[in-house]
């Protein structure tokens, strides 16, 4: 039905002249709209340019992390650009939580960065669908290379990750809101989880309101870990499958919620704001939680942010000897490449300036854990501040304790964290009681792992 | 006269057209294709093509990385049986059944206000219409987030009065609510097509029934519900379309993950998860037609039950 009518004098025009006059209009209209197509496919095209005309070539390097890794990094990308003037690196960066949606996306887009900070929870997901290029085959110095770190980024598809650090899972604590609740540190090489009950709970109710003593846990798997080789299980088996029955973590969710009723932990709905809070904004950072569940890396990150003192503590164990408390050595992030990447050789000289290059040793220090480069982290040594200080020491600290290294996470791992933080807050809630959750769960994650 | 009748006479002419009207009409109509052209490839390769691209996906086993494999109708029979799934159409109903009268009522409302002849009209309808404008936007979803937080505005100015207010979005119990309440306030949109509409309503009617003795609230049902339903209907379709589609808002307010335990996990939000967050691509398209079928299915309801209620003065 045409919306406007013809108007008159249209109608009465002679046939001839309008007939030409629409041929033209119809080749014009042709041509604009093969334009059109050409302009938006070549804009579609995206991905790195090829060499452009000078020589130059052009990377994008993509990592999620807060304010200090994005300074630090950019700062190292200078200093690799300054000794590469032919390679250009353009950052991407953001926070954990929207990185992989976005990394997914683009990988399926065609469009990947050429380098990609990885996390080992995906890292299979990756490799085993041929995303990720195997490092192994161009220059990438690894005889320096811790050699349980290095053998993290191995599988059966090659060496498709350079570990970036070494990490351990710990719990933070910031002094200021013990002395003033007027509680002592623990002593981390000797304490149990009813130890962190009683301490938490007494901080929280000699705190103003909105203090407590400890963040919960549940919102990610590394203090599941913890707790499962404490046990004597583990997350996952090396055929990979899950390491744990339903009632290993039913117990993990009954402590929890234990820890809640005494007002050791935040509310349930506190514990849903800050899952969402960035790593500047956390409970720890801002002097709400006297205790809290990090990596080692991010304390350095975390004491900026909360502008005091920190302090890095053990996790509790069952039995109060720290020789149980199978805490393992993790590769915080990895190092790896697109393997749609145009420019491979560019790609590996700059993964091996990060990761073997004393100059990008000295500006990214510890961020990302303690260098697994053992020549790189003598060398820096005197260049890292207190807090990295303290990040290395707890390292060197805990090696003699460590449990044998935990079976790399399968396929599928990557969304065992949302369904953790998902049945945490429906024990939270008092939804569902452990027990349940804990077979929900773990039919959940079963059923993740295997598709 | 209004918009419709307006139709239905332009249609009339059209069918008294003669022949030579017709060729020219086809002439004319050439012309136009030409003009819409580019539009039409736009429409071809950013919508069309993509549709049945994710209907063949659809049938597939797709996770992004590599080349989707023929499942056939495995991914539907899997829905079936997916819990979470089911959790999130009862989310987006009770988004829809609730948000959508809700907020059309608030409209209807705020419009009657405004139609009695307000000083400053252009400046209200503007203030009112303001929020639909940012309502779908981001940085409103966040500023929503920081009202109804534990510690945010809506709960201080509840402390004034010594009551503890829960973590409204945090809360599972809640949380829903809060997100249904940020719909409702964009109410600016289908207002100003009600106010459209009450303009057209001709004064007459109301002086007639004014004469007749007929109270203000008579006059409404008698008169202005009857004249307005074809609005009413208009907004209603728009609305129900558009909510089931909703998903910034709880994106942003749940921080994408649909929290808390999934009680904002409308069914785009957990279609988006199980596309992009664990490379489920054939599953999220196979959602996709679902929810288009659901659309599809409520808006011929909505025609079918507008025989019995929408009056066309005409």
């Amino acid at each position: 039905m045409p919306l406007f009518p013809r108007s008159a004098s249209a109608a009465k025009q002679p046939a001839g002249t309008s007939s030409r006059a629409a041929r033209r209009i119809r080749k014009t209209g042709v041509v604009a709209a093969a334009a059109a197509v050409v302009m938006a496919l070549s804009a579609c095209g995206g991905g790195s340019e090829p060499q452009s005309a000078d020589g130059t070539v052009e990377l994008r390097f993509s990592w999620w992390g807060g304010d200090k890794r994005a300074q630090l990094t950019q700062e190292a990308i200078k200093q690799f650009e300054a000794e590469n003037p032919n390679i250009k690196i353009k950052p991407e960066f953001g926070d954990w939580s929207g990185y992989w949606d976005k990394l997914a996306t683009q990988v399926a887009a065609n469009d990947a960065p050429d380098i990609i900070q990885m996390d080992e929870k995906y890292i299979t997901e990756y490799s085993s669908r041929g995303a990720l290029l195997d490092l192994s085959k161009y220059e990438i110095d690894t005889s320096k290379f811790d050699e349980a770190a290095l053998n993290a980024g191995k599988s059966e598809d090659g060496l498709t990750g350079i570990a970036a650090g070494i990490n351990a899972a710990t719990i933070l604590a910031n002094p200021a809101v013990f002395e003033a609740a007027g509680v002592p540190l623990p002593d981390d090489s000797t304490w149990t989880w009813e130890d962190f009950e009683r301490i938490a709970a007494e901080i929280t109710a000699k705190s103003p309101k909105g203090t407590y003593g400890a963040a919960a846990y549940g919102t990610d798997e590394a203090s599941l870990g913890v707790w499962l080789r404490q046990n004597g299980k583990s997350l996952y088996t090396s055929d990979g499958k899950l390491g744990f029955e339903p009632n290993d973590i039913a117990d993990w969710w009954a402590f929890l919620k234990q820890l809640s009723e005494k007002k050791a932990v935040p509310t349930a709905s506190e514990v849903v704001e800050a899952e969402a809070a960035p790593l500047d904004q956390s409970g720890l950072a801002t002097g709400k939680n006297a205790m809290a569940f990090w990596w080692s890396n991010q304390a350095p990150a975390l004491e900026k942010a909360s502008g005091g003192d920190l302090k890095i503590l053990r996790f509790p164990t069952k039995t109060g000897s720290a020789d149980d408390a199978g805490l393992w050595y993790k590769a915080s992030q990895f190092w790896s490449a697109s393997s749609r990447t145009k420019h491979p050789e560019e790609v590996a000289k700059f993964i091996n300036f990060l990761a073997n290059d004393v100059k990008a040793g000295e500006i990214l220090l510890a961020d990302r854990g303690v260098y697994p480069n053992s020549d790189v982290r003598a060398a820096i040594e005197p260049k890292l501040t207190p807090a990295d200080v303290k990040v290395v020491k707890f390292i060197d600290q805990i090696k003699d304790e460590l449990g044998e290294a935990p079976a790399p996470p399968p396929k599928g791992a990557g969304s065992i964290q949302e369904i953790i933080k998902r049945y945490t807050s429906e024990v939270l809630f008092e939804r569902l009681s452990p027990e349940d959750a804990g077979k929900k769960a773990h039919d959940e994650m079963k059923s993740a792992i295997s598709s | 006269m209004s918009a419709i009748s307006e139709l239905s006479s332009l249609s009339r002419r059209k069918g008294r057209a003669t022949a030579e009207e017709k060729k020219a009409n086809g002439r004319d109509n050439k012309a136009a294709y030409i003009f819409l052209l580019p539009w039409i490839v736009g429409l071809v390769a950013i919508t069309i093509g993509p549709m049945i691209m994710s209907l063949y996906l659809s049938f597939t086993d797709y996770n992004l990385l590599q080349p989707p494999e023929w499942t056939g109708l495995d991914n539907f029979t899997r829905m079936l049986s997916d819990a979470r799934l089911h959790n999130s159409l009862g989310v987006t109903f009770t988004y829809v059944f609730i948000g959508v009268p809700l907020q059309l009522a608030v409209a209807l409302l705020i419009a009657l206000v405004l139609d009695k002849g307000l000083r400053g009209l252009p400046f209200y309808r503007s203030v009112f219409y303001l929020p639909s404008l940012l309502g779908g936007s981001v940085a409103v979803a966040i500023l929503w987030k920081q009202i109804f937080g534990t510690t945010g505005l809506v709960n201080q100015v509840l402390a004034m009065f010594g009551i503890q207010g829960p973590g409204w979005i945090s809360d599972p119990s809640t949380a829903l609510g809060s997100i249904i309440l940020l719909h409702v306030w964009t109410f600016g949109a289908p207002m100003i097509i009600f106010l459209a509409g009450l303009r057209q309503i001709p004064n007459m009617y109301y002086e007639a029934a004014k004469v007749d003795g007929a109270t203000t609230l008579q006059q409404f049902w008698r008169i202005t519900m009857p004249m307005l339903s074809p609005i009413i209907f208009f907004n209603l379709v728009l609305q129900i379309i558009g909510s089931f589609q909703s998903f910034t808002q709880a994106f942003i307010v749940s921080g994408g993950n649909g929290g808390p335990s999934d009680s904002t996990m409308f069914f785009t939000l957990y279609l988006y998860q199980k596309g992009f967050g664990q490379f489920d691509m054939g599953y999220a398209s196979a959602m996709a037609w679902v929810l288009l079928v659901i659309i599809g299915i409520f808006t011929a309801i909505n025609f079918i039950a507008s025989k019995y209620w929408v009056f066309y003065d005409d």
